[in-house]
């Protein structure tokens, strides 16, 4: 049991010093082609357009259910 | 490992000190750097560090060779810092680089030119690296781990002497980033601001010319800085240029930029399609944005708990909790059009009693006055145009434009 605590004790020790998303380091010399393919496609993948007034989705459908019953009942 | 004759060991040793001269007195910085790099395990240094295994008399070496001796306080230490990293000795590794490259740090200083840049580059790189081993080493045998900090420090010199005016000042966004891998393993993060005060405010230097890698590095780190500070506008910016100029074949890289831009983008509301969310793994957005989409309170909150303990290490939690207001204005906003679609005179006004009547499908029990509190809100942070009819419980929406859209502008504080 006490050798289970000093255990942990360390573990959290060493793990105080961590940085789970520490960024790969580029090497010295490294360079490269900024205009490759493949770049576009990360950088267009974002939709700002995508608050529509469209209520057809399986859950906007049953919370109108839920709601057209509700108040026929009140 | 292989056995090495007194000979061949001399011989080794010999060879290393004459290449470590001649570099640097043709200052050749690309040949210097490669013997810094005392964690790269090349054939060259481990064999050099058997043969410092057998050839114990490589300081005497040093000592009576004139023009060794006046580099004798940069070679020893280095000598024996390779010879200990070999051997498993990472503490001392550490203290004996860390000598070796004070004295080499003084000698750069004197250059005029910046010939040795690279050499320094493997030196910053080497320091931390063998610190935070070093640092391993003594937390696994109980004691104090303080290595990264004396590399920090050691780093901070680094800055100084390239910060200033003149060919030098190349390399202090490398040191940069080096300086910010170490406080945040440290946990001290404030201690960035200076560094960054310093390369953002010099007119003598146009961020632009800095190497792209180093240029990516920082704006991945001052972007999470912001993140902390909840700027996310400029988060938004610095993320951004961070994912622009990666090197497209660095997908670890791409996909810890995006963990950070990810949150700051669904703050301004703007939201990543699903085919980036697999592409880098990064599936524990995917019910955040489902959640977004739908209204769907109940989902935002099982998937923060899902992955909350990831969300807090990374320290986004705070960020995606926030996402709630936006989840109630869409599931208000869902609401108001079936409303429109039913009766388009009356869809401006909607009863308290319906939301609570939507939550509570959703398993969230609120009455009335804690939906009224939550909808005063929103309408305080412009999520929803409207005002209350107090006595009925309706709240009425403005007839134009009543569910604001962020379009990139952060939820008003």
């Amino acid at each position: 049991m006490a050798s289970e605590s000093k255990v942990t004790a360390e573990d959290t020790k060493i793990d105080l010093f961590e940085d789970d998303d520490e960024f790969e380091e580029f090497e010295i010399d490294e360079e490269w082609d900024n205009k490759q393919e493949g770049k576009e496609e990360v950088t267009q993948q974002w939709e700002d357009d995508w608050d529509d007034d469209d209520v057809n989705d399986d859950f906007s459908v049953q919370l109108k259910k839920e709601l057209d019953s509700n108040s026929e009942k009140s | 490992m292989a056995y090495v004759s007194m000979g061949e060991a001399h011989r080794r040793v010999t060879e290393f000190l004459s290449r470590f001269s001649d570099s640097v007195f043709s200052q050749n910085g690309s040949s210097l750097k490669q013997l810094f790099s005392v964690s790269s395990n090349s054939s060259s240094l481990l064999s050099l560090a058997d043969a410092l295994n057998v050839f114990q008399d490589s300081n005497r070496l040093i000592k009576q060779s004139d023009t060794y001796s006046q580099l004798g306080e940069i070679l020893v230490p280095l000598l024996r810092s390779l010879q200990s990293y070999r051997n498993g000795n990472l503490v001392d590794a550490y203290t004996s680089f860390e000598k070796s490259a004070n004295v080499f740090l003084q000698e750069f200083r004197n250059w005029e030119s910046a010939w040795a840049m690279e050499a320094m580059y493997v030196m910053a790189y080497e320091i931390r690296v063998l610190a935070e081993r070093a640092d391993r080493e003594l937390a696994s045998v109980g004691k104090n781990p303080e290595k990264l900090k004396g590399a920090g420090s050691f780093l901070m010199k680094v800055f100084g002497a390239l910060a200033g005016k003149g060919p030098k000042r190349i390399g202090a966004l490398y040191v940069t980033c080096q300086l910010f891998k170490v406080y945040f393993k440290l946990g001290t993060v404030h201690l960035c601001r200076s560094v960054i005060r310093s390369i953002e405010t010099a007119r003598i230097f146009d961020f632009e010319e800095f190497p792209v890698r180093d240029k990516v590095t920082y704006m991945y780190y001052t972007g999470r800085l912001e993140v902390y500070n909840e700027n996310f506008v400029v988060a938004d910016q610095k993320l951004t240029y961070a994912l622009i100029h990666c090197n497209p074949r660095s997908e670890a890289n791409i996909r810890m930029i995006l963990k950070y831009l990810i949150p700051v983008k669904l703050s301004i509301g703007i939201l990543p399609t699903s085919w980036l969310l697999k592409k880098y793994s990064l599936l524990e957005y995917e019910n955040v944005v489902q959640a977004l989409k739908r209204g769907d309170l109940r989902l935002l909150r099982h998937a923060l708990q899902e992955h909350e303990d990831r969300f807090l290490r990374s320290g986004v939690y705070l960020v995606l909790e926030k996402l709630e207001l936006q989840v109630y204005q869409r599931l208000i906003k869902k609401i108001y059009i079936f409303q429109k679609q039913k009766d388009p005179s009356k869809a401006h006004q909607v009863k308290l009693e319906v939301i609570v009547k939507a939550l509570k499908w959703l398993g969230m029990d609120m009455d009335v006055d804690e939906v009224e509190c939550i909808v005063a809100i929103l309408i305080h942070k412009n999520l929803v145009k409207g005002y209350f009819a107090h006595r009925s419980k309706v709240a009425v929406l403005s007839k134009q434009d009543p569910f604001p859209k962020l379009n990139g502008k952060p939820v008003n504080s």
